[in-house]
């Protein structure tokens, strides 16, 4: 039976697009045909839920019954991949959580593969969230990531300070996310679908639809630059060491 | 496979080489042929190409996402028309930059739309490069190089060599001055015939014209043919 994978996409502050990182996580494990659910923590609004009905459900994570939801079914779910998007602020929390329940510790076993997105926000306050962070996580794969997605965010850290930091955690890896040209992204906000729905010009339930073509153009290329940083880091490999085949992401 | 529609863009990364005389004779050559047709000037400064076929150019650009997206939009809708794109230089980058980022030639296949890029062939290493380039970048449209003997004979053929798939080189030929100048004074349209100022036009003037017309038209109809009819063992190699 293939070990189980959990990935956390958590940030200290909202706003950083850490909902969008954790749709194009489950848009490229979909891509490669690695089942995968979803939990999301922002109860009761659930913009995840939004994007991937079908995958996901609203928990609250701090709740026992809603932390054996999660867990207790990891063994027996048929999704491989659990993306769980720890609300903004929670994520110290939320990994304290799972340190309590031995999660961590069966991480730390080999039963379960765990990693952490951390999405970065521009202040200096969230790198030292890093350090934080870092303490709990251990020998999680940990990825620090920075979302460029919004707006050409601007960084008040200078690359020597974030380097300090990111020498804090063994093996952690660096991800980018590029910028998505805003009216693309705001077209598939209104539009409510998965980034490769809206690339195969697909509405909610698989019908037909008629986005732009320019932007749905933009969307591809963007989305093809995002998994291109997943392929750099394994992510594939780290979920599920078996050969996978890729679906193109223009259909 | 055959195509419904054609989208041919009139290119070159050089500004002043007739890209807007054969934006005019393409579009004048469609209406000729009794088909719906659109010419989109891409053209920055002064909008000639709407100056000589107002009820037919649509200005464009592709300078901010609103105007790329009333462009591009537009030319992969299946509409069964034909279009042409007067590409000014100064959009050239931006244009083929865009088209190669969001695969349009392939959307356009998609729709069963064929596209042609009529590359104005000059001696310039900018432009012979940006040809190879185009060569590379767009293996799913037609390449197809222009000599505008206008400009001087056509010296420089082996540096703009045709790809297969029923590509061709066309030949814009010249046009005696007095005769230049009369085209080039608005309004003027080919595909009207009394020419615009015909009665001011001498007889041996217009027949001199109409002559070159049919010169032109002739590898228009040949381009057009190759560009719609594109066979079988071309989209295979490109379809791949």
């Amino acid at each position: 039976m293939a070990r189980p994978a959990v990935i956390l996409v958590g940030a200290d502050k909202g706003g950083v697009g850490k909902t969008t990182v954790a749709r194009t996580l489950i848009d490229y494990f979909g891509a490669h045909q690695t089942p995968t659910r979803a939990f999301d923590t922002e109860a009761p609004r659930g913009t995840l839920k939004r994007f991937h009905p079908d995958l996901t459900e609203v928990v609250d994570v701090t709740s026992v019954s809603d932390q054996m939801k999660i867990f207790d079914t990891l063994g027996s779910a048929d999704a491989k991949v659990t993306v769980i998007d720890v609300r903004a602020g929670l994520l110290s929390s939320t990994l304290q959580a799972l340190t309590e329940i031995g999660f961590l510790e069966s991480a730390k076993k080999g039963q379960i593969t765990f990693a952490v997105f951390h999405i970065l926000g521009p202040s200096i306050a969230s790198l030292e969230e890093i350090a934080e962070t870092a303490r709990v996580v251990g020998d999680a794969n940990y990825f620090l990531v920075k979302n460029f997605v919004n707006n050409t965010t601007f960084f008040e850290w200078d690359p020597a300070t974030y380097n300090s930091y990111f020498k804090k955690i063994k093996g952690a890896e660096e991800i980018t996310i590029p910028k998505l040209n805003e009216m693309a992204y705001e077209q598939v906000e209104v539009a409510s679908v998965p980034f490769v729905s809206f690339v195969g010009n697909k509405g909610p339930k698989g019908e037909g639809a008629n986005y732009s073509f320019v932007l749905r153009g933009y969307v591809r290329h963007w989305l093809g630059n995002v998994w291109g940083e997943f392929d750099k880091v394994k992510l594939v490999d780290l979920v599920s060491p078996k050969e996978s085949n890729v679906r193109q992401v223009a259909s | 496979m055959s195509f419904r529609s054609s989208i041919t863009i009139v290119a070159s990364p050089r500004p002043r080489v007739g890209k807007t005389l054969v934006a005019r004779l393409l579009t004048d050559f469609h209406l000729s042929e009794k088909r719906k047709v659109v010419a989109f000037d891409l053209n920055a400064g002064e909008r000639t190409l709407s100056q000589f076929l107002p009820q037919q150019t649509v200005a464009a650009s592709v300078r901010d996402v609103n105007g790329q997206m009333a462009l591009f939009d537009r030319l992969v809708t299946g509409d069964d028309t034909t279009k042409v794109i007067d590409l000014g230089h100064e959009s050239y980058e931006s244009f083929f930059t865009l088209a190669h980022q969001i695969d349009f030639t392939e959307e356009a296949r998609q729709r069963s739309i064929a596209v042609a890029i009529l590359f104005m062939v000059t001696p310039d290493q900018t432009s012979v490069t940006a040809y190879r380039n185009l060569r590379e970048k767009f293996a799913r449209a037609m390449l197809v190089p222009l000599h505008n003997e206008m400009l001087g004979s056509s010296q420089h053929r082996d540096k703009y060599p045709i790809s297969g798939g029923g590509a061709l080189a066309v030949k814009l030929p010249t046009l005696a001055p007095g005769l230049r100048k009369l085209i080039e004074d608005p309004p003027f349209s080919f595909a009207d015939s009394n020419m615009g100022n015909a009665t001011d036009i001498l007889l041996d003037a217009h027949i001199e014209l109409q002559r070159w017309l049919r010169r032109i038209y002739l590898e228009f109809r040949e381009l057009d043919l190759r560009l719609l009819l594109a066979d079988l063992t071309s989209s295979i190699r490109f379809g791949s």
